[in-house]
């Protein structure tokens, strides 16, 4: 079984009936395994801070949600995952690409590198990396972390887990 | 058309709507026209009322959802008209406060300076029930039949601007307190589980 397989089969078990997204090429594959999926909703977003939105409102309908995009994404809705999520604490699962990393060749990628992981602590964002193949069992715990944190949850997938070994 | 009048006729045609409201003048007023708790009152996250309702939306097929956003808001996220038309919602309902200020701070003008027609933007996004009003007989004829016809709607009401800071006050409650009132109210009205047996 793939991986992007394995990550979707863990959000079946989880629950989640709500999928909302906007694509880097890391996550790409993974969204378009849940868009093929017709158990679960799929909403393609013009900008990542709805994707948070959307899960936020799924929460109050019951139902389980998650939220796709990049490192660069994930820096952009920081006010609305402070002024909303954080606020009110209501729980958001985002699964995000750890892009400038030592194996992103990326220039563009190198400030999110450096930044997104402090980030998260000033905020008090609870995060997990999952790194390799045999990790991906770890997301249910991280979703209810996540539900009993009551706050924004970052389940940041490595390139080594998402493209393989080398870098690019 | 001021904005209190046009929002206690929406109070009025409500029904069974659960309303999402924009944080500031739309919050305040929808508060002061229903004090209704199943109601969710942005208090942050400007522009993204509509992706809240969105999500509650597809969340509960059978509820009608109201979404009332504020010029102010929608300018923040016109994306949300893209991914709104995308997704087909029938249960949804998207009003907007259009009173070319942001009347919470003090009155200051819109970017636009009003000259932007939003119908005709959402119409271009690809929701095609779109229309702007600007009288109350006009509002009070129409939202009957807005209220009955499928959504995805949007609907502009076009208000006067009025000024002053915080002139209708906002909910007497917010933060932690809104979540779990509005996550109780909503599981009461539906038979629905938001909070799992922990309470969390």
């Amino acid at each position: 079984m793939d991986v992007t397989t394995r990550i979707h089969a863990e959000l079946t078990r989880c629950g989640i009936k709500i999928a909302a997204s906007l694509p880097d090429d890391w996550v790409a594959p993974l969204i378009e395994r849940i868009a093929a999926d017709n158990q679960m909703r799929h909403v393609r977003v013009a900008r990542e801070a709805e994707a948070v939105a959307i899960c936020s409102g799924a929460f109050f309908g019951g139902v389980r949600a998650v939220a796709l995009m990049g490192a660069t994404g994930l820096l952009t809705c920081t006010g609305e995952l402070a002024t909303l999520n954080l606020r009110h604490q209501i729980p958001v699962f985002l699964i995000v690409s750890q892009r400038g990393t030592i194996d992103d060749h990326r220039i563009y990628q190198e400030v999110q590198g450096r930044r997104t992981i402090p980030l998260l602590q000033a905020y008090d964002f609870p995060y997990h990396v999952v790194d390799r193949p045999d990790e991906v069992s770890s997301i249910p715990d991280a979703f209810e972390t996540c539900r009993m944190q009551k706050r924004p949850f970052v389940l940041f997938l490595t390139r080594r887990l998402v493209k393989g070994e080398g870098t690019a | 058309m001021k904005a209190r009048e046009a929002i206690d006729v929406l109070a009025q045609h409500r029904g069974d709507a659960v309303a999402v409201c924009a944080l500031g003048m739309a919050a305040n007023e929808w508060w002061a026209a229903t004090k209704s708790e199943d109601s969710f009152y942005m208090h942050g996250a400007m522009g993204f009322a509509a992706s809240f309702a969105l999500g509650l939306a597809l969340s509960l097929p059978q509820v009608p959802v109201w979404l009332i956003n504020a010029d102010g808001s929608l300018c923040m996220n016109l994306g949300c008209l893209l991914t709104e038309a995308s997704q087909g919602a029938r249960n949804l309902k998207h009003f907007v406060v259009d009173n070319g200020v942001y009347q919470t701070v003090g009155g200051l003008p819109m970017v636009n300076d009003g000259r932007t027609d939003y119908a005709a933007i959402a119409r271009g996004a690809g929701i095609v029930r779109a229309r702007t009003i600007d009288a109350m007989d006009d509002l009070e004829r129409q939202l009957p039949g807005i209220a009955a016809e499928d959504g995805p709607s949007f609907t502009v009401l076009r208000v006067e601007p009025e000024t002053g800071f915080l002139r209708t006050p906002p909910m007497t409650y917010e933060g932690p307190e809104m979540k779990y009132r509005f996550g109780r109210a909503l599981e009461r009205r539906f038979g629905i589980e938001v909070f799992g047996p922990q309470g969390y």
